[in-house]
């Protein structure tokens, strides 16, 4: 190539770029989000979702109320009407219709609703089950899913201590369990490790869950639960050893694995990640443990979602577009919905999740399907914020006909994986291995809130077979790793027909079982070269790897650039009173209300004062503090979400000119004491660049001179 | 820093209350063993031991010998008013009173300001002619019905039934005059409560109202209660006396400082970027709102020998000196001490330093002596005023509202499995599904549902209006809880056609179905227990008190005169003692029994 030929060929490039930009689609060309008009007065906290055999929709709230929602999907453009059909209940965070009666979790019970007078309201509220409770907030109960045989099962949140607010506890019988209840109040203790399992569906008439991100929950992850498994928080297995407990997990089995760090009496101490140990993840105790049930599928924290809700089977049958038979996960925090591709390897469930639609308006809680085969979403964030910023909502996601491009399905290999698009792909791109990005890793399993990613690797593709018929792509890996969750990148791969990128390029594969089957015999590829030294040009892979030998000191791009000739120039996270300050001019303390929020929104400094901030978490997640320049918030909280894998190493802290200052990532109990200097007059903002975060979490610094 | 966040809304929660929590200053009982404390009391007034009305007879009230008891017995030529010898100015008057059916009376503080008493039992609505009601001013010069006015009524109807004690408490502020005798201030009621009922809160009166004992206004007058309108009752008269001037701050200055300051400093070391004389403690001497200290130094005229307590609010560090002596100790939010001290000057000295920057500034100092009310020695807006989240409240509509909660107990026991009812006619009740028990009834408002619905919420609502605790119990087992072997099953409710509900459970393999309804649009309630497939006669606990008192062959008041319990014709209940309280206990087989629950 001439260098004529260069310039033009890069010129090209970047018009097709402009071009491309100016028509990238967008989830909403393929799902559209349609609002449900709800008459004022009525809080609409949704906590459980059905459509009903006449179409229409019950609706339970947090408020204790069930609503029929009659003509949901507004015909003849009209708007639907709402009948209250039961009240009063404890917190309703679950429904379902069953043979002519309503099923709901309260707090401390499973209640079925009759309408025995036929006056289209309940009449009858039947205890089919009373739970026990000791009557902390967080017992919230979730359910009921129905079974084929008719069972229903529910699931429990622990409660947290009364010192130890951070520590899941069981402190009444099954807290942190699944139940297994008959509609004839027969009960029986089905699982347990569950924190905080707002998550739940059947899935092929079998019982799934997923929990959210916490103490000894690195991520959220979709569970297939059989019965006597345990799935990761150790609060519920206080009762394993009752005669009626299947589970044979006990709590030394966990603790001698992985140490409680218990504080010692009277001393409230929240354990914290410690950054160069040598991790235990929940797959090493598994491999040593039986009973321990492993996620099927990990759906990476702050990249798909951090609090996993409602799980539902696409039963439309093509009417919802192309994922018949996959799954959708809500996200409460995220305001989002992730897809899952399953499949059982070795008679074990795991498979492929990857992001699906984003921009509900509140909490995503629960979704059922319309009888038109559309999605509708209920949704509250009440108590825990969300990216959506309404308080609740319900919304119907409707396909608009147009097939996405899209990575369908993710299946495991022995030697890799194969990729199943819904398109046909253009050949010479997605033959080009490396284009391909492919890291392992796992998280931790300890009693800490979250965890960073661990034990992550970057694999060699060494081929990437297109199939005759351009629909799926065999990727030829260096190794696999069993257990580990595969992040599967795909750069610049584009649609046959029309050009289009993929509409969500990644997937996260959780590899629990390795096939058998034919390896493919394709020429082995070599490692490129690492580049000894640091240089602008290290991806942010290298970058974190560089960065992972002091996980606790991040190289941020200020520190690193800093030369020893400037002496004034301080880290973006200084963490030592510099040496030349005589004083602080200001000492700021700044704490969080729970709900996504400092609390303090607006502080004053002046121009140049020297401050030290300490930013204290007292919520029951992990936040940061970032100060960005004038109008640059919106761009910094977009980058963090884009960090993927390296987010929580990275504190969320995107590399960017527009980060003055920021602090670590501060968990639940912890602090943080940065100085800096306060930057020439203006309005600052900062904000929690945690996903799902930096919309909502802000502040005001204004410097004055 | 999650412990000082609840500290700060502990603190700001607490504010108000912080007096009533501690009662350093006790009130002083009135003795009723003779009539020595009333100015010639006429003779339908007397000290008895026991009375009794007639929950059908107008007027009826009987009396025992006794003492404890002032009861106004009235005749046709015998019906005067009772003064009290005891002269008051501000007064906080605690007291029981009882009506009975359809009786009419009033208690005028300083003989001039009515608090109506009647028997308003079962009113839905109450005006200022009802109990607790500030009875209308008069003016004879105006047209006939147009002569009252200013009367103001009670927030709710709090009222409970003739012949039940209810409890009064009323804090009184007296007007204020000027040296040549002109009013300066109204007279004001505080807080006036019933029944646990908030019925007035810092309300003016414009002056005195009909039937007042003595002409115009002034700054002590004698109780007065009304004999001529029906018999009443009274016991547990308790006051105290607000007689002094309170203590004051004079002298006072300043000097502020700017900085950090993690603590109070030692500000002999500093040198003061301002300093100048005040009227009233304030923080609102330096500019901005943190990275400050203040010194304060002035003097504190004591007008009696005596106890003085002193509350300091300071949000961030602050300290209380008296005398040369730290009271308070550097410190945060708002703290408490007492102190003796002599009549005269005492040198004071006061520092608020702040270096917290999510916190709004707020200092301020009150003092209260045995002769004086809290007392700010700050200016208005020097203390925060919290801004409490907008109230989150349930009212029944059309038909009653069944509505599951936590509820928490004066014992301090959360009940986990409750049902509160509410009715459209304004009563309402609490049930434990665990137990098979009525808990708790009140009449007026509902519920608040603040602290559960408003943010994460902790999953309890709180009962609004005059609560009567029934009992924390199961009424059928022996003890407060079922033990496994009573099998003990709650298996849910169903609405009757009014909308409320039937609760079912099992125990001990028999079937049981309660159904509480009201009766006479919501003057009381009716609860029928019905038992199918018992294999043996089972006891049912009615009432669990301190005192049981058979009134008639049906009749039993409970807890000395607190509720009615009235039961079937014939039935069989029985007294027994258990635990130091008394019992009252029916044996219950298959079949239905009904028993009403009168307040």
């Amino acid at each position: 190539m001439t260098d004529v030929m260069k310039h033009t060929f890069g010129l090209l490039a970047f018009l097709t770029c402009l071009t491309l930009s100016a028509q990238v689609p967008t989830e909403n060309d393929y799902y559209k989000i349609i609002t449900l008009p709800v008459p004022e007065g009525i809080v609409l906290e949704v906590g459980g979702l059905t459509s009903l055999p006449t179409g229409s929709l019950a609706a339970a709230t947090r408020r204790g109320e069930v609503w029929i929602i009659d003509n949901p999907d507004m015909k003849n453009g009209q708007s639907p009407t709402f009948r209250r059909y039961a009240q009063g209940l404890h917190e309703a965070l679950g429904l379902a219709w069953v043979d002519g009666a309503l099923y709901t979790a309260q707090r401390g019970e499973l209640t079925r609703l009759l309408d025995e007078n036929g006056d289209g309201r309940a009449d009858r509220y039947d205890c089919v089950y009373s739970l026990p409770l000791s009557g902390h907030y967080h017992e919230y109960t979730f359910g009921p899913k129905v079974a084929p045989d008719g069972s229903m099962f529910i699931t429990g949140n622990v409660a947290f201590g009364d010192q130890e607010w951070w520590r899941g506890e069981s402190r009444v019988k099954w807290r942190g369990w699944t139940l297994k209840i008959q509609p004839d109040g027969t009960m029986e203790p089905f699982a347990t490790g569950m924190r905080s399992p707002c998550g739940i569906g059947m899935v092929g008439g079998e019982f799934f869950y997923a929990d959210n991100q916490g103490d000894w929950m690195g991520s959220g992850g979709l569970v297939h639960v059989a019965k006597g498994d345990f799935t990761g928080h150790p609060a519920g297995l206080r009762w394993a050893n009752l005669p009626e407990s299947p589970v044979k997990v006990r709590e030394n089995d966990i603790y001698y694995r992985a140490n409680p760090r218990f504080s010692p009496p009277g001393k409230a101490i929240k354990p914290e990640n410690i950054p160069d140990e040598k991790p235990v993840t929940f797959e090493s105790v598994a491999a040593e443990v039986p009973g321990v049930k492993l996620p099927a599928v990990w759906l990476p924290h702050a990249i798909l979602g951090i609090s996993t809700s409602e799980i539902i089977v696409d039963t439309t049958k093509g009417s919802f577009g192309p994922f018949a038979g996959q799954m959708f996960i809500g996200d409460e925090g995220q305001s989002k919905i992730t897809r899952v591709f399953l499949e059982k390897v070795n008679g074990v469930y795991q498979g492929a999740a990857f992001g699906f639609r984003d921009g509900f308006q509140s909490g995503v809680l629960r979704m059922c399907w319309g009888n038109d085969g559309s999605m509708y979403v209920g949704q509250t964030n009440r108590g825990w914020g969300s990216t959506g910023k309404d308080p609740w909502g319900l919304q119907r996601l409707v396909w608009t006909g147009k097939t996405p491009f899209e990575m369908l399905k993710v299946e495991a290999r022995a030697d890799g994986f194969e990729i199943t698009f819904t398109e046909p792909v253009d050949k010479n791109t997605a033959s080009n291995p490396d284009l391909y990005e492919v890291t392992g890793f796992l998280y931790k399993y300890h009693p800490v809130y979250g965890s960073p990613v661990v034990n992550d690797k970057k694999h060699l593709v060494h081929a990437a077979i297109v199939s005759k018929d351009g629909m799926s792509v065999r990727l030829v890996l260096d190794s696999l790793r069993r257990h580990y969750i595969h992040e599967i990148k795909i750069d610049s791969v584009v649609s046959y027909r029309d050009g289009q990128r993929l509409l969500h390029n990644t997937a996260y594969y959780t590899l629990n079982e390795i096939p058998d089957g034919d390896k493919l015999d394709v020429p082995r590829r070599q490692p490129k070269k690492v580049v000894a030294e640091a240089t602008p040009a290290m991806s942010a892979h290298d970058a974190h790897f560089a960065m992972s030998k002091s996980p606790d000191e991040p190289k941020t791009a200020a520190a690193a650039t800093a030369k020893p000739a400037a002496p004034k120039a301080l880290a973006k996270r200084q963490t030592r009173k510099p040496e030349d300050w005589d004083k602080t001019d200001k000492t700021i303390t700044l704490g969080t209300l729970p709900g996504l929020k400092y609390n303090t929104t607006e502080m004053t400094v002046k121009a140049g004062s020297r401050v030290k901030l300490t930013f204290s978490n007292n919520d029951d997640m992990p936040h940061n503090f970032v100060l960005v320049k004038p109008g640059t918030a919106d761009g910094v909280g977009e980058a963090a979400l884009k960090l993927g894998l390296e987010g929580e190493k990275m504190w969320y802290i995107p590399k960017s000119s527009n980060v003055l200052n920021h602090t670590k990532l501060v968990g639940p109990g912890a602090s943080d004491t940065v100085y800096f200097i306060a930057p020439t007059a203006g309005k600052y903002t900062y904000l929690c660049t945690v996903p799902g975060h930096a919309q909502i979490m802000r502040g005001v610094l204004n410097v004055v001179k | 820093m999650f412990l000082m966040r609840l500290f700060t809304l502990l603190a700001i929660a607490c504010l108000p209350a912080v007096f009533q929590a501690q009662p350093t200053f006790p009130l002083t009982e009135l003795p009723l063993n003779d009539m020595t404390p009333f100015s010639a009391p006429p003779k339908n007034w007397q000290i008895v031991g026991d009375v009794q009305a007639d929950l059908t007879k107008d007027n009826a009230l009987k009396s025992s010998q006794g003492k404890g008891i002032l009861v106004n017995l009235p005749e046709k030529n015998s019906n005067g008013n009772l003064l009290f010898n005891l002269q008051h100015g501000d007064i906080d008057l605690e007291l029981d009173v009882l009506m009975a059916k359809h009786s009419n009376s009033g208690i005028y503080l300083q003989g001039r300001y009515e608090i109506q008493l009647l028997d308003s039992w079962g009113k839905k609505t109450a005006t200022f002619g009802d109990i607790g009601g500030v009875y209308e001013r008069w003016n004879d010069a105006k047209p006939e019905g147009q002569k009252g006015y200013n009367g103001i009524p009670p927030r709710i109807n709090a009222s409970r039934a003739p012949g039940l004690w209810q409890r009064l408490r009323i804090e009184f502020q007296a007007p204020r005059f000027d040296a040549s005798g002109k009013k300066t201030s109204n007279a004001r009621l505080l807080r006036v409560t019933l029944n646990g009922a908030v019925i007035h809160e810092n309300v003016e009166l414009s002056g005195p109202t009909r039937g007042q004992a003595f002409p115009g206004e002034a700054a002590l007058g004698p109780l007065f209660i009304q004999g001529d309108h029906g018999p009443v009752a009274f016991r547990n008269i308790r006051y105290r006396l607000y007689s002094d001037a309170p203590a004051t701050l004079s002298k006072l200055t300043y000097r502020s400082f700017s900085g950090e300051f993690p603590g109070v400093p030692d500000f002999n070391k500093l040198k003061a970027d301002n300093s100048g004389e005040l009227k009233a403690l304030t923080w609102e001497v330096v500019n901005g709102n943190n990275d400050f200290a203040i010194q304060y130094k002035g003097t504190l005229n004591i007008p009696k020998d005596g106890a003085y307590r002193f509350e300091l609010t300071s949000f961030a560090n602050g300290m209380l000196v008296v005398d040369g002596d730290t009271l308070l100790k550097s410190g945060w939010w708002t703290r408490d001490t007492s102190r003796t001290l002599k009549t005269g000057e005492h040198a004071v000295e006061i520092a608020y330093a702040k270096s917290v920057d999510w916190l709004q500034p707020s200092l301020g100092l009150r003092v209260e002596g045995a002769g004086f009310r809290p007392t700010d020695l700050h200016t208005a807006s020097s203390a925060v005023v919290s801004s409490p989240t907008a109230p989150i409240l349930l009212e029944p509509g059309r038909e009653p509202e069944v509505f599951r909660s936590f509820i928490d107990l004066p014992s301090k026991r959360r009940i986990v499995h409750p049902v509160s009812v509410g009715f459209p006619e304004g009563t309402h009740y609490t049930y434990d599904l665990d137990r098979g028990n009525l808990v708790q009834v009140w009449k007026g408002p509902f519920l608040d549902c603040t602290p559960m619905w408003n943010d994460r919420g902790d999953g309890h609502a709180e009962p609004r209006g005059a609560v009567l605790l029934l009992g924390d119990f199961a009424p059928l087992s022996n003890a407060d809880t079922f033990d496994v072997q009573a099998g003990y099953r709650f298996s849910g409710y169903k609405l009757d056609a009014s909308g409320a509900p039937k609760f079912s459970y099992n125990v001990f393999g028999a079937m049981v179905e309660d159904h509480i309804q009201l009766k006479e649009d919501g003057k009381y309630l009716s609860r029928s227990v019905s038992v199918k497939n018992a294999a043996q006669p089972m006891t049912f606990r009615l009432a669990r008190a301190t005192k049981l008192q058979q009134l008639d062959d049906n009749t039993w008041a409970v807890d000395d005169k607190a509720y009615y319990l009235r039961l079937p014709e014939k039935s069989k209940a029985t007294v027994r003692n258990a635990g130091g309280l008394q019992e009252l206990v029916v044996e219950m087989g298959n079949g239905v029994f009904v028993y009403e629950i009168v307040w």
